[in-house]
């Protein structure tokens, strides 16, 4: 298979392709689904304080004081989840050659013209952004959270960090929420067998060999074919 | 204060001028504090923890006069000390009272999210409505005096209310009422600052305070506590006021260019995303060609 | 004070000294306040500390604690040297221009004249004017006493009778005879130099000339509209030469003619609500009520007693003198029918001998030294935290332990109540002290009604907000009830002399709860026959209020508990609940508020605010004038005065001196240690009197001999000590409220930056404060606001403690301090005069604890 062939393959597959292959343990998808569960508390509360406009979806967490309440120690939750995401794939999640080609090519893989990237391992580069982007704003976000948390904390004589902390929140808190609208769309509708993989754990071998191909190769331990 | 919602502005089927439009009645209210008259005798804050209801904090020695360190959420009203040694080798023992400043343009409210949880009365009064106070503590963000405190087990926050309970029936707020110098006034804006400024002006040309002057800070458009200091030009001498206060810059871009900014965002990229799934649609996997299906 | 707390916003200039009103007395101090805002007044602090007051000075200069005689001496010489003195009011009003007796020696060498070292007594015969033709006992012997004050005749083996003012004083109104007391004076205070003062006080040169420049400038050029006034409270008058301070403070208001005059005078800033009250009831063993003389034992009968205490008038011929005090009889006379009703009848000389005579001090000290010498076996302590309130706690504490029994009539359990709890008493200990203590709950200010006296001399009606509260019963009830059991005792028993209990007027209604509205009515005093003014012919009936004192009689047609008080409560009801805020003069004279003493006058001597010919000096501050028309005085105020003496008769201002005029000179013995004051060293100083070094205490001062009364030697305890209050506590009371405690957490002892670089000592850290006597621990507050001074060229450090706390309170009952009461730094030594302890100045030693 070439990457300049654009003639589109037969969609037909056989038992074979069918089969299923493990992508995530148990422990993964509890871990994810606690993430995932945990942030939209964050997202939903933080866009209450974040506009009168949306004010109204605290009265879905519980009113005002609770969201206020719970969105802090919703956000330590969500930062254990991603300190255990962390462990289960930042291995996974280093960026090769491979990947930079990828990402300078991305036009293409938003056109879906998939057949002209270069294969990748377990995660594309864009889900390793998101990963890196999400690990490092919850970084910002606890840090600054914490300054918002225990505001008085922070000695007057030092209150420029109650203003930095303030901005780095918000901001940051937007970059995730980019982050998470396109993490979720391309989970759930953009690409199909994506969101049964975080339910079951696993994905077929076609699933695995047209989004993920070198970690195709690897886990079934099939050769790539020599050039 | 009720006056406000009766004057005048236009009459139907009347023929020229409004009877009183323009008399511009003042309603504004303001404490002015005579720093140069005040001797630190608390006794406004032992007035604000009666009227208010709060009874005793545990306190500590910290080589002064000064009650606690700052201002606390049940103890709205300090007298900040500080010995301070002029250039001619003179002492002074500066003393001010702190409390809410009552801003014309409130940091605290700006930075508020809860719907109602801080007002501000025509009369200038910013009150902060603890029913509504989700206790996000973005008001002590928002304020550059460093005045509204968490309450840790009210989980709100409070600060002085300028006595607006007793201001609404015509009383003077509880400090006034318990100074005994006289160094605390209370009244129209305009009379209080009138009033400060004469005082400026007497210790200028009698008290040799040359760079005496009244604190009524512009970047917040005013307040409704103003100060009269010997020294105008160096308002961090008195326990820390700031010099040239105002909502802070990244209160007003979060607020401001931010928001705009980020809903903005955040609904472009909904279209965005939905444009995408309508123009070019779902990936989806493909059978895994023959060559690839061989065990290597 | 010779004028009242509102008049301070009359004033031009105030010199505060010896006081700290903005900490002590904030809700007085808003005149102060008004007086610069209104008037562009000036002030004036001089204090060891740079306090609060301080804070709002147009001036601070730091005194050494115990110099102000010094300051105010050379300030007497600066006045007189610039000419900023008032030579008319001078002239006039004073007896600067009366001539001393010759022999009259002025104390370049400590002492004045006449001091016999072997009793460290004055012969006062010298200290007397120049009678005209002769000396003051010629004059006496014309048949004119004087006003000498105990004297004790006849006790004192060989004594000559006490010396008396003569009727005519010689006197030189250019005041350039060589002994007129304008003369002496000035050759008193030419020694007081800026340079001296500056050895003496710490104060340097130039700053000193700056303050009385400033003060003496309301006199500039002759000009007579402005006026100055002084203010001081305890800080003055808790020194061995504690009187004459005030004294100074007397002559330097009368050189610059500023007695009598609203927004002058000298003003005593009292420390307790009531304590003008206090004083006024006979507060020292020496009085009796309204400033009456107590009898001695050479008084052995009322004639002699009366000729004693009534003085004459002694002036120039040509001049006039009301002398008020020749009505003493008609005052004493009755106070005794007030207080035996009829038992005091002209045959038994009104009872005279019911009273006991004074033989000897019983002063505070003295109390409680004989207490520790086992002398006295009980005290009886209301209204007093005695234990906290004196000097040198550790012998009162012992002295107690001594006593058989101790009454406390408090609203807390007080240091007193529980003396053998103190810091360092081991229970075992506790198990050896015999004394029988009974705690008796009184009610609190709130709970009772009764009259209160500031320091204005205001008596202002109270009512009780709240009843006292559980077992807690009013302080005339528990009175009330001992007199009435011992009387019962009395008349069951027997006794050596048992008349004046037996005999004791006690006509209240209800005998065993006194109102003290009938208590008030017995002080204003009522006619005990029908009297007749023979000049207005008003008629008084027999049981009716007397309008005033000027009804007295001293033929027992009248009754009056203190003539002070007389016109309190008249037929026209209690003056003293009125509560009118009409001000016609805008001056605060506020005339129909309350009533004050003497006559509802709220500014003593006010004829001296007016001109000989009877014109307000200032016409912007008219207080009474000379109403040709009408041939009398008439004012805003109530005229101190004769109301129908004309200006040209002469008569002087200062109605209650016999002279009739002010006292620059204080002759035969009106204060025991000169006739001026001369600066002496507190008797514990870190430095000789640079003035006469062989002469540097007050001569006068009596040291007791007990192993507690130790005096630290100044190359080991080299510190001066002063203490103060704070105005977040009152005494040592609010120490039981959390109110105050949460103001000011914990006792303190303020040291200057440098002293504590010295020490190594860092603010809040724990430090001990030791004198001779004791060992005080509190935490250091380390400030700029006391900064060495040097003394003649050395270094002297000083600091200062407040002394709310004790080992009773909040705090202390929680352990977080150290329990360790102020005053067991402080020496028992007093003031001749007043008998006022020395606490602020004395010599300590500071370290790490």
């Amino acid at each position: 298979m070439s990457t300049t062939d654009t003639t589109p393959r037969a969609r037909t597959t056989s038992a074979f392709d069918e089969e299923l292959i493990p992508r995530y343990t148990m422990v993964e998808r509890v871990n994810h689904w606690f993430g995932a569960i945990t942030y939209t508390y964050c997202l939903i509360t933080g866009l209450a304080f974040w506009t009168p406009y949306l004010y109204w979806m605290a009265a879905i967490v519980g009113g005002g004081p609770t969201a206020r309440f719970w969105h802090p120690w919703f956000g330590i939750f969500f930062t254990v989840s991603q300190f255990l995401m962390f462990l289960h794939w930042s291995g996974d999640m280093e960026v090769d050659n491979d990947d930079r080609v990828w990402a300078d090519n991305i036009q293409a893989y938003i056109e879906n013209e998939d057949d002209k990237l270069p294969p990748v391992g377990r995660f594309n580069w864009g889900q390793k952004l998101y990963f890196w982007g999400m690990v490092g704003s919850t970084i910002l976000l606890l840090l600054s959270g914490f300054m918002l948390w225990y505001v008085e904390a922070v000695p007057w004589s030092i209150h420029i960090l109650r203003y930095v902390a303030i901005l780095v929140h918000a901001s940051v808190a937007l970059i995730t929420i980019g982050l998470f609208l396109i993490h979720v769309y391309m989970s759930t509708i953009l690409e199909e067998g994506s969101f049964g993989s975080m339910i079951h754990g696993s994905v077929t071998r076609a699933w695995a060999w047209t989004f993920h191909r070198k970690w195709y190769y690897k886990v079934t331990g099939r050769a790539r074919p020599t050039e | 204060m009720s006056q406000a919602s009766t004057e005048i502005v236009r009459i139907s089927g009347h023929a020229g001028t409004v009877p009183g439009a323009g008399l511009n009645r003042e309603y504004q209210v303001c404490k002015l504090v005579d720093t140069t008259t005040c001797i630190g005798c608390k006794a406004c804050e032992v007035a604000c923890l009666e009227w208010n209801g709060y009874t005793f904090s545990e306190t500590k020695f910290d080589n002064s006069y000064q009650t606690m360190p700052e201002t606390a959420w049940n103890y709205w009203n300090l007298i900040k000390f500080n010995e301070h040694e002029r250039d001619d080798g003179t002492m002074m023992l500066l003393m001010r009272k702190d409390q809410c400043m009552h801003c014309e343009d409130p940091g605290c409210l700006a930075a508020c999210p809860a719907d109602a949880a801080i007002v501000q009365y025509a009369n200038g009064i910013v009150d902060f409505q603890e029913a509504h106070c989700i206790g996000c503590g973005y008001c002590i963000t928002g304020c550059p005096f460093n005045i509204p405190k968490f309450s840790p087990t009210a989980r709100k926050v409070f600060k002085c209310t300028l006595c607006n309970d007793r201001v609404s029936v015509g009383l003077e707020p509880a400090c006034i009422k318990a100074c005994p110098t006289g160094c605390l006034h209370f009244g129209t804006k305009s009379e209080m600052k009138e009033l400060a400024e004469t005082r400026a002006d007497q210790l200028r040309s009698q008290s040799g305070f040359p760079d005496a002057g009244v604190y009524d800070p512009v970047g917040v458009s005013g307040t409704h506590v103003i100060y009269v200091l010997h020294d105008a030009k160096n308002p961090e001498l008195y326990g820390g006021l700031p010099r040239d206060p105002h909502i802070p810059l990244s209160v007003r871009l979060w607020k401001g260019p931010l928001k705009w900014l980020g809903n903005l965002a955040m609904l472009g990229g909904l279209v965005g995303l939905a444009l995408h799934y309508m123009r070019i649609g779902p990936k989806k996997e493909e059978p895994i060609p023959p060559e690839d299906r061989k065990p290597s | 004070m010779t004028n009242g707390w509102i008049d301070i916003k009359n004033t031009d200039m105030m010199l505060i000294m010896g006081g700290n009103p903005a900490e002590n007395h904030p809700c007085g101090f808003k005149w102060a306040m008004e007086a610069k805002r209104n008037r562009n007044a000036k002030l004036i602090s001089v204090d060891p500390r740079f306090t609060r007051t301080s804070s709002t000075a147009d001036l601070f200069l730091q005194i050494r604690a115990g110099t102000d005689i010094a300051f105010l001496g050379g300030l007497i010489r600066y006045a007189i040297e610039n000419n900023r003195i008032a030579k008319e009011y001078l002239v006039n009003y004073t007896n600067a221009s009366f001539i001393v007796k010759e022999g009259f020696k002025l104390p370049e060498d400590g002492l004045y004249s006449g001091f016999d070292s072997a009793t460290s007594k004055y012969d006062l015969s010298t200290w007397n004017y120049e009678g005209v033709g002769g000396s003051g006992e010629q004059g006496g012997a014309a048949g004119a006493t004087g006003h000498a004050p105990e004297p004790v005749p006849g006790k004192v083996g060989g004594a000559a009778p006490p010396p008396h003012l003569p009727p005519n004083v010689a006197y030189d109104l250019t005041l350039e005879h060589p002994r007129c007391v304008f003369q002496l004076m000035k050759q008193q205070y030419s020694r007081y130099t800026p340079e001296t003062v500056e050895r003496i006080t710490g104060i340097p040169k130039d700053q000193y000339l700056k303050a009385v420049d400033m003060f003496t400038s309301v006199r500039k050029d002759g000009d007579m509209k402005k006026v100055a006034t002084i203010i001081y409270a305890v800080g003055w008058t808790q020194h061995t030469f504690g009187t004459q301070i005030i004294r100074t403070a007397a002559m330097i208001q009368l050189l610059l003619g500023n007695v009598g005059r609203a927004g002058g005078g000298v003003n005593a800033l009292r420390g307790h609500s009531n304590i003008q009250g206090a004083t006024d009831m006979a507060g020292l063993f020496d009085s009796m009520p309204g400033y009456l003389k107590a009898p001695i034992p050479a008084d052995t009968d009322l004639a002699t007693f009366l000729k004693r205490t009534t003085p004459t008038s002694s002036k120039p011929s040509p001049w006039g003198s009301w002398n008020y005090y020749a009505n003493t009889p008609a005052f004493f006379v009755s106070l005794m029918k007030a207080m035996y009703g009829d038992a005091a009848t002209k045959e038994n000389q009104f009872a005279f001998d019911y009273l006991p005579k004074v033989d000897r001090d019983y002063s505070w000290t003295h109390i409680w030294d004989d207490m520790y010498n086992g002398k006295v076996k009980g005290m009886m302590a209301f209204g007093m935290n005695g234990v906290m309130i004196g000097p040198d706690t550790n012998k009162n504490i012992n002295a107690l332990k001594k006593a058989d029994w101790l009454v406390v009539g408090e609203i807390y359990q007080d240091e007193t109540s529980e003396f053998w709890r103190a810091p360092g008493i081991t229970t075992d200990e506790q198990k050896t002290i015999n004394t029988t203590v009974y705690r008796l709950p009184c009610a609190g200010f709130a709970e009772k009604d009764g009259s209160m006296t500031n320091s204005a001399r205001w008596v202002t009606w109270k009512y009780a907000a709240v009843p006292p509260p559980g077992q807690a019963r009013l302080d005339q009830d528990i009175i009330a009830d001992i007199f009435l059991r011992v009387r019962d005792l009395y008349k069951k028993d027997g006794g050596k002399f048992p008349d004046p209990i037996l005999n004791l007027n006690w006509a209240y209604a209800d005998s065993a709860h006194p109102s003290l509205s009938q208590v008030a009515m017995e002080l204003n005093g009522k006619a005990l026959a029908d009297l007749t003014d023979p000049v207005t012919k008003q008629v008084i009936k027999a049981g009716q209020q007397l309008p005033g004192f000027a009804w007295l009689k001293d033929d027992g047609t009248t009754m009056c508990g203190n003539w002070i008080y007389s016109g309190c409560w008249t037929e026209a009801g209690a003056q003293i609940q009125r509560r009118g805020t009409e001000d016609p003069s805008g001056m605060g004279v506020f005339p129909n508020w309350s009533w004050s003493w003497p006559a509802n006058r709220r500014v003593l001597y006010n004829r001296a605010s007016c001109n000989p010919e009877g014109k307000p000096w200032d016409p912007t501050r008219k207080q009474v004038w000379w109403n040709e028309a009408a041939g009398k005085w008439a004012g805003n105020d109530v005229p101190d005065f004769k109301p129908d003496s004309h200006p040209k008769d002469h008569m002087g201002p200062f109605i209650m001196n016999p002279e009739g005029v002010g006292r620059l000179f204080a002759p035969i013995g009106v204060l025991a240690d000169g006739p001026f004051p001369e600066h002496y060293e507190p008797i514990e100083s870190p430095t000789k009197n640079l003035l006469h070094p062989q002469q540097s205490n007050n001569p006068l001062v009596k040291k007791f001999k007990t192993p507690y009364d130790k005096f630290g030697d100044p190359e080991e305890y080299s510190i001066v000590c002063t203490t103060y209050r704070l105005t977040e506590q009152y005494h040592y009371w609010t120490k039981n409220n959390p109110m105050n405690v949460q103001l000011i957490p914990e006792p303190f002892v303020e040291i200057p930056v440098e002293l504590a670089n010295e020490k190594g000592i860092r603010g809040t850290d724990m430090i001990h404060v030791i004198s001779a006597r004791g060992t005080y621990t509190a935490k250091a507050f380390v400030t700029r606001r006391l900064k060495p001074m040097m003394i003649d060229g050395k270094k002297v450090y000083q600091i200062g403690l407040p002394i709310h706390q004790g080992y009773r309170g909040i705090i202390e009952d929680e352990g977080k301090d150290a329990r360790t009461p102020a005053n067991l730094l402080t020496p028992a030594v007093s003031d001749p005069n007043a008998h006022t302890p020395e606490s602020k100045g004395f010599l300590v030693k500071i370290e790490k604890a």
